[in-house]
């Protein structure tokens, strides 16, 4: 298993590097810069370029890039807070966090309510209570995320003034009310439809006849066969969803006035911000290269049958 | 007994409560004018939303003041005037091209240095110095001696002509007479800074290393969230500031500003779905104020090269249309390219000097049976002049032609409804194209496009800021148009003191922009701003160059 991980974390440098240099070459690739505006001159555009290096060949500027994160060293904001230090804007400025601890907590609500919904669905499949929940999972994938949270917060904050309308630095269990059901609701939904069809699966294979013959309790039949088979799946799901929750949080960041990274990712795109791009871009990829990691020790932990290593095989 | 104890208990607790009641609780004042600004360092800053919060710490030489007239019917709400601001007066000499200020003596800032005519000399010579490379730094070009040069890196920044005579006087060369000199010294680029200050620190602009000696200060930043300020107590006119605490809410979601709007933790916003406007207007929340600016179409020269097509596609717009059933803020259908709001040296709105407007002025001359004061009669000239061109062949009226957008929901419906009166009136072919604005912008400087969007909004009060962008080879002059004449004419008003000879030139200037030869840019219309106040809040300050000011606003009790 060590060197297994070791293994993962050699093979992460590396597509970390790969995604620096296709980051920065398709960035320097999309017409704009980071200086255009109405009033911008070509001549003071020019002049930016000198100041922050942009006029030096795209190889150089690259191998600056990569000698300079070696070096823990982010750069600084072009445009979205000039000559501001990208590391502060990320970590110090609390965005990391603030999308961190809203992604998380989307996170856990998909899975603690997507998951039970899903196997309460299967278990009485054809019910009516399963029509209901596929009914709900199947709005719930449909409706886009911006009208969900400008609903909530017209009617929980403006209409029934209950819970504020900006969740600003996420201070308080209130501030995280709307935000965290906006962003998981697709997801528990998501979660919940895929839960349903391996539970379904697993509840028809042999094994799980076998033992309901032999008399096992439905619900230690469900929870402790059928659930943790019918989890795959689900575990493979989760690894990009993380990343995914945290990038995605876009909508839901801007509608509930949450300065979170997911908005600066999407918003440094548009900006040319290209110190911000190349950041966000590698943080969240090492986020995704993580989590990928995490998925596949959670395999070998759900089923000791999956082998992680060839030389296990 | 038990009424009795009842009885104690409740005075008790009216007793306790009124000491409670009788503390003022402090007045802050919520508002949202933007999302974070990329710097408020008044040398970098470039956005109107930057500039409102750096006229709140720093004060120029010249500063808006509020006047006692209202802008609307909302009577909290008051027009400025240019006065002097750090400076308690100047001197101009008689050719007009050296101005000498004395500074006040009671100015100081925060941290309780004076401040020194020194600090004016740094901050401008900081500007224009190539190294800052700041989008402003062009503002003093040909207007302060040395200043072109300075920028295109010909010149040392210290030969700029500011000059500090001694602690408390500064004296500054222009090139030539400017009648809009005094104005540019209230523009936010050319605020005082302390050299020790900028230079002390990476982040001097942050709460911690901040020093102004404007009204207020930043005394915390929560970026992308808000920013907070504080009176400065250094101030001269610290007595009379208005709120304890100014917070400006940063945000871009139009849907989420109203939201804090209208549950009452904002007071004040200026930016909201368009769509609402009515219905807010109807509640008694949202004004209108004029602004200074003008949304227009560039028509390619390269591309449309016969002006009487360019002249058909301007006649043919119904901007009535577009303001009343498009954009809907009470915006003004544009009747020529300077915006309403600019006035002559006489002190005359510059859109009305021309009868109809610059925009129809030299086709009434030439077509005196045409009927340009409705939109019909404007379609049957555009009709005229168009066919004309066709049948000339200077025209192939199968050509599509390519209109961009910024994405905006609006620049799409602009882009549509003038689409669609091309086609109707003109039978043109159109296609629009919307592109994001990094994009777009790149792709205006290389006049790829047929018609593309662009609004202007003024940087000082004089009608050179809109005629500029048109003089040949000018960066903004996006549609390539280029007339020697009007260059002249240009460069002469420039360099004319003001009066009615310079007034005349700059009135000939836009009329001849649209006579033969010319209809490079399509103005749509001017821009207004409205904005939602809440009842409560009064004394509110406004520049139709948008800036708003807060510093002596008033809160009464609801």
């Amino acid at each position: 298993m060590f060197s297994y991980i070791l293994k993962r974390i050699l093979a992460a440098v590396a597509t970390l590097l790969i995604i620096m240099a296709v980051t920065f070459f398709l960035m320097n690739a999309i017409p704009g810069n980071p200086f255009l505006s109405e009033k911008a001159s070509p001549h003071a555009i020019e002049l930016a370029f000198k100041k922050y290096g942009l006029d030096k060949p795209l190889i150089v500027q690259f191998k600056n890039y990569v000698v300079n994160y070696l070096r823990g060293d982010l750069g600084v904001s072009l445009k979205m807070q000039e000559g501001t230090s990208v590391k502060d804007i990320i970590f110090n400025q609390g965005k990391f966090t603030r999308s961190i601890k809203l992604g998380l907590s989307a996170l856990a609500l998909a899975i603690l309510v997507g998951i039970p919904l899903g196997c309460i669905a299967a278990y009485h499949r054809g019910s009516w209570l399963d029509g209901f929940l596929r009914v709900v999972t199947t709005v719930g994938v449909a409706v886009p995320t911006f009208v969900l949270a400008t609903l909530l917060l017209a009617t929980f904050a403006v209409k029934l003034p209950l819970l504020p309308v900006k969740s600003g630095e996420l201070t308080d269990f209130r501030s995280y009310i709307m935000p965290v059901i906006s962003l998981s609701f697709y997801y528990t939904c998501y979660l919940a439809k895929l839960t349903r069809t391996s539970m379904l699966d697993a509840i028809n294979q042999d094994y799980i006849r076998t033992a309901r013959a032999k008399g096992v309790k439905t619900s230690k039949l469900v929870l402790k066969h059928a659930l943790r088979n019918s989890l795959i799946p689900v575990i493979t799901y989760l690894g990009p969803v993380m990343a995914g929750i945290i990038t995605g949080s876009f909508v839901v960041e801007s509608t509930f006035q949450i300065p979170g990274l997911g908005k600066y990712f999407v918003q440094s795109v548009m900006n040319r911000d290209y110190t911000i791009i190349m950041a966000t871009t590698v943080i969240l990829s090492a986020l995704v290269i993580f989590m990928n990691l995490v998925v596949d020790i959670a395999y070998k932990i759900v089923d000791p049958r999956i082998t992680l290593t060839s030389k296990e095989g | 007994m038990k009424k009795i104890v009842s009885l104690i208990l409740a005075m008790c607790l009216v007793l306790a409560l009124v000491p409670a009641m009788a503390e003022e609780a402090p007045f802050e004042l919520n508002v949202c004018v933007a999302s974070e600004p990329e710097t408020i360092d008044p040398n970098l800053a470039n956005s109107v939303d930057a500039a409102m919060m750096t006229n709140h710490q720093f004060e120029c030489l010249m500063k808006y003041e509020l006047t006692d007239e209202n802008l609307t019917e909302d009577t909290g709400m008051f027009n400025t005037e240019i006065v002097c601001g750090q400076a308690a007066s100047y001197e101009i000499s008689e050719d007009q091209t050296v101005y000498t200020f004395t500074l006040r003596d009671d100015i100081f800032w925060s941290d309780g240095e004076p401040v020194k005519a020194q600090d004016f000399v740094y901050s401008w010579k900081r500007l224009v110095n190539p190294d800052t490379a700041s989008e402003y730094g062009y503002f003093l070009d040909h207007i302060v001696l040395n200043a072109a040069e300075i920028q295109a890196g010909e010149a040392d920044p210290d030969t700029l002509a500011i000059e500090a005579l001694d602690d408390k006087t500064v004296q500054i060369t222009l090139e030539s007479p400017c009648a809009y000199f005094l104005s540019m010294c209230a523009f936010p680029s050319l605020m005082p800074l302390r050299q020790d200050v900028v230079e002390g620190s990476d982040n001097w602009t942050d709460p911690e290393n901040i020093v102004v000696n404007g009204a207020y200060k930043v005394t915390e930043w929560v970026h992308d969230s808000y920013i907070r300020m504080e009176p400065n107590d250094k101030y001269y006119d610290a007595d009379k500031l208005g709120p304890d605490a100014i917070i400006w809410n940063l945000s871009d979601s139009e849907t989420a500003i109203l939201s804090s709007y209208q549950s009452g933790a904002w007071q004040f916003i200026d930016s909201f779905p368009t769509d609402m406007i009515a219905s807010l207007q109807e509640s008694g929340d949202c004004f209108i104020n004029p602004y200074v600016g003008t949304y227009y179409l560039y028509l390619n020269c390269l591309k449309i090269e016969d002006w009487r097509v360019r002249a058909a596609m301007t006649l043919s717009i119904d901007r009535d249309n577009i303001v009343e059933n498009v954009t809907q803020g009470g915006q003004v259908p544009a009747t020529g390219l300077v915006a309403a709001g600019i006035l002559d040296s006489e002190g005359n709105d510059f859109s009305e000097g021309t009868e109809l407007g610059a925009l129809y002025a030299w086709l009434a001359e030439q077509y005196p049976d045409a009927d340009l004061e409705t939109y019909s009669g404007r379609c049957e000239l555009a009709e005229q002049l168009y066919n004309e061109a066709v049948e000339d062949g200077a025209w192939d009226p199968d050509t599509t032609v390519v209109y961009n957008f910024n994405t905006s929901d609006t620049h799409k419906a602009i882009a549509e409804a003038c689409g669609e009166d091309w086609k109707t009136v003109l039978n043109m072919n159109i296609t629009t194209e919307n592109q994001e604005w990094a994009t777009y912008t790149n792709g205006l400087g290389e006049h790829k496009f047929g018609v593309a969007r662009l609004g202007w909004i003024a940087d000082y009060n004089d009608p050179v800021t809109y005629l500029e962008l048109m003089v040949t080879g000018q960066s903004n002059n996006y549609g390539v148009y280029s007339n020697t004449e009007f260059d002249d004419m240009i460069t002469k008003a420039k360099a004319t003191l003001p009066g009615a000879e310079r007034d005349q030139i700059l009135y000939d200037a836009e009329k001849l922009l649209y006579s033969e030869g010319g209809f490079p840019v399509a103005p749509l219309y001017f821009y207004t701003q409205p904005y939602c106040k809440a009842s409560t809040i009064g004394n509110v300050g406004f520049t139709s160059l948008g800036y708003f000011f807060f510093q002596y606003a008033t809160q009464d009790a609801e």
